[in-house]
């Protein structure tokens, strides 16, 4: 199993200190910040989350061309893209839901996971609530790459 | 606006894109933290390096928190979470609840969330990744508009 191997699982240790710092060092784990990101039609929008985006955007565009380069990643067999294709309902549906949710709270997942380092009241509920969401949805979408496969046919 | 960090934001923003890079070049991993968050029951047999992902993701939160002090939150502890409008009358533990449980639902059956459509999605181009990042990103300004929450 590759994803067993050292290298692989110290990429994905690596990948994620770099997440969680870059959440903290760009302040998106505080929703308040987030919220006023949100409040556009607000006097004292506070734009600074669009550069964190733009910045984001613009390493990781250059790393999906250096990706083309090659056949595989460096430590697995092949690069994992997403199985669904089509722009469909499901996409738009339960992309409105996220966006009533990250709007009421101003957590998105990567801060509702990156929190847990600060403890802060209640976050426990929007965890387990954030999950029991997730379950809920595989009813519609469901894991596993080969189901994955078999359901966007 | 003293609330406007475009420094701090880039380069944050620049690290999430190096760790999305990372995860790419190195394992061919999508880095959304929605379907690494969700895919951590079976019947996924990669569980491990979720958990590994996870986990460094708080650790490098706690040791960015000791380090630079105060900036996470703008000079205030980030240990606070929003609280529900008053003029809705609903308790914040309930408005947490309703907004984790949506969050959860909707990235699952959207198939992904800011991370995995808004930045790796947008970055490959995806046409499905733009739609849900415009449509997503469009409801939460509606969505805070309407609420009032700040």
């Amino acid at each position: 199993m590759a994803n067993l191997k050292l290298p692989y699982l110290a990429t994905a240790a690596l990948s994620g200190a770099l997440f969680g710092a870059g959440l903290y060092v760009s302040q998106m784990v505080d929703p308040l910040k987030v919220l006023r990101f949100l409040a556009i039609p607000a006097g004292g929008w506070d734009p600074s989350l669009a550069f964190v985006m733009g910045a984001a955007l613009i390493v990781m565009f250059i790393a999906v061309q250096l990706g083309k380069r090659r056949s595989a990643p460096l430590f697995d067999v092949a690069f994992h893209e997403p199985e669904y294709r089509k722009v469909d309902r499901r996409l738009v549906g339960g992309a409105a839901l996220f966006g009533i949710g990250w709007g009421m709270a101003g957590i998105c997942p990567g801060p509702a996971i990156s929190l847990i380092a600060f403890l802060p009241d209640n976050l426990w509920i929007f965890l387990v609530a954030m999950f029991a969401g997730s379950l809920a949805g595989s009813v519609v979408i469901p894991s596993g790459h080969a189901r994955r496969l078999a359901d966007a046919q | 606006m003293e609330s406007f960090t475009p420094l701090t934001a880039t380069l944050g923003g620049a690290l999430i894109g190096l760790a999305t890079a990372v995860l790419w070049l190195g394992n061919g991993r999508i880095a959304g933290i929605s379907g690494i968050f969700g895919q951590l029951l079976p019947p996924a047999q990669t569980v491990v390096w979720r958990l590994v992902f996870l986990v460094a993701l708080v650790a490098a939160t706690f040791a960015a928190a000791r380090l630079f002090p105060g900036l996470g939150a703008g000079g205030d502890s980030p240990a606070r979470l929003v609280e529900a409008p008053a003029a809705w009358g609903v308790p914040t533990p309930v408005w947490l609840a309703v907004a984790g449980l949506l969050t959860g639902l909707g990235t699952k059956i959207g198939n992904g969330c800011t991370s995995g459509h808004g930045v790796c999605g947008l970055a490959r181009l995806s046409l499905r990744s733009l739609v849900a990042t415009l449509v997503f990103l469009g409801v939460a300004v509606i969505t805070v508009a309407v609420t009032g929450v700040v």
